[in-house]
């Protein structure tokens, strides 16, 4: 492993709830959580039920202390559920900066939040590692040796995208993000589904030329109509933000908890052959899945 | 259930534990092995039983899974076992792994996965 590689692990894809069972197996059923390795430094997106996982993971593969980089989309809990099962946070050598927008320790204070009183049996406080808030200046920051940009989303409470650069590669982490609120023409996406939906140039930004995308798109288009305003978007919306900002990859995740493994290849499919007809060829794309580490 | 004693406690038995126990599935019984079967390219028709909790898969003499084709390196991935589960690794082929069409570094396999490793297709079978 040289010190140049930029990996990428998927823990949990899941979104709103855990999802066990053999429906869901491939896929996988642990709530959101994604792994980033750049080089030396450990950075996580999201503490779902996933990191419950990476945890035990890291328990087994490692004695030296764990420094983790931990940035939270948003406190909804299937994005914040799994920290007070993070085995490496009841050790006295891990170190954990939970990152949150500048002037602002929300994160910090909702992950902790989480296990007082009736919640749960542990204390934050009680916890053995060294958690500590940090906040992005501006819009970036420098975690380990990777760079974050953050930027905001379209989620009810609000919620953030996180952009990581290193060594020169690039991979977003963009989940719960209703896309459909932001088309520059909303009522043509129903009117005409087969169009390309074209998105605000501000929004194309974040993610331009990105190596890998690994998006929200929790809906299928037929199932979106009686959801608008939950917060997440169409896949196929996700497939024309990627293909109008040259996306190399793109993962579709935070599968809805309805869909099967069967139901999410029929997403999935239907993305890619939306992305062909659409004269997208370069663009590949698949879904999340549970245990798959990708190199970038 | 919560049953009444007499006074004025209630005692809880452990329903759970005790059902369980009688529960027939939760016998002890032999586990079939996990499979993968070349279904494409040079060896079609070959099935590998995965019993160890290490395999190495590649063209050389040497590996623990031989796949004979020039399209793979000598050793092209690793198989590991943990928790019952076999994980695929990447070992710096030439070539690539592909899951089910997907270049990965690494995968927890799952029944019925589609491994490509240069122009050998392995089928991979969840035993019990
Ligand atoms: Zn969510
Ligand atoms: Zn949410």
């Amino acid at each position: 492993m040289s010190s140049e590689d930029l990996f990428v692990r998927f823990w949990g894809v899941r979104g709103s709830i855990p999802t066990p069972g053999p429906r869901t197996r491939r896929y996988g059923g642990n709530t959101s959580c994604v792994e980033v390795r750049a080089g030396k430094t450990l950075l996580v997106f999201d503490a779902g039920t996933g990191l419950r996982e990476l945890g035990v993971h890291l328990g087994r593969s490692t004695d030296s202390p764990v420094t983790v980089h931990l940035f939270l989309s948003h406190p909804h809990w299937d994005h914040i559920q799994g920290f007070p099962f993070f085995g490496p946070a009841y050790e006295s050598s891990t170190t954990i900066y939970v990152y949150g927008p500048r002037g602002d320790d929300k994160h910090y204070q909702l992950l902790s939040g989480q296990m007082s009183n009736a919640y749960f049996p542990v204390r934050f406080s009680e916890l053995g590692a060294r958690i500590l808030a940090r906040s992005f200046k501006g819009t970036s920051v420098d975690a380990g040796d990777a760079t974050v940009h953050l930027f905001e989303q379209k989620h009810p409470g609000g919620s953030l995208g996180f952009r990581v650069e290193y060594a020169g590669k690039s991979v977003v982490f963009s989940t719960d993000n209703e896309l459909d609120q932001l088309l520059l023409d909303k009522q043509a996406a129903f009117e005409s589904p087969d169009e390309l939906r074209k998105l605000p140039k501000e929004l194309l930004k974040p993610v331009q030329d990105a190596d890998l995308l690994i998006a929200d798109a929790q809906y299928a288009d037929d199932e979106y109509a009686q959801r608008v305003g939950w917060g997440h978007p169409r896949a196929n919306t996700v497939v024309d933000l990627a293909a109008q900002a040259g996306v190399r990859r793109l993962a579709l995740t935070h599968h809805d908890p309805m869909h099967s493994d069967r139901e999410i290849d029929v997403v999935v499919s239907e993305a890619e052959l939306r992305a062909r007809r659409l004269g997208f060829e370069d663009l590949e794309i698949f879904g999340a899945r549970e245990g798959v580490t990708l190199k970038i | 259930m919560p049953r009444r004693s007499p006074g004025s406690t209630q005692d809880f038995e452990d329903v759970h534990t005790r059902v369980a126990t009688r529960v027939r599935g939760l016998r002890p019984r032999p586990e079939r092995p996990h499979l993968l079967e070349v279904v494409d390219g040079p060896g079609k028709g070959t099935r590998f039983r995965l019993e160890a909790a290490l395999y190495e898969m590649g063209r050389g003499a040497n590996v623990s899974l031989q796949l004979d084709s020039d399209e793979v390196s000598r050793l092209h991935a690793r198989l590991t076992r943990a928790d019952g589960e076999y994980t695929v690794e990447d070992a710096h082929s030439r070539n690539g792994v592909l899951l089910n069409g997907l270049r990965v570094h690494a995968a927890v396999l799952r029944d019925g996965d589609e491994l490509q490793l240069g122009d050998v297709v392995l089928k991979y079978l969840e035993g019990t």
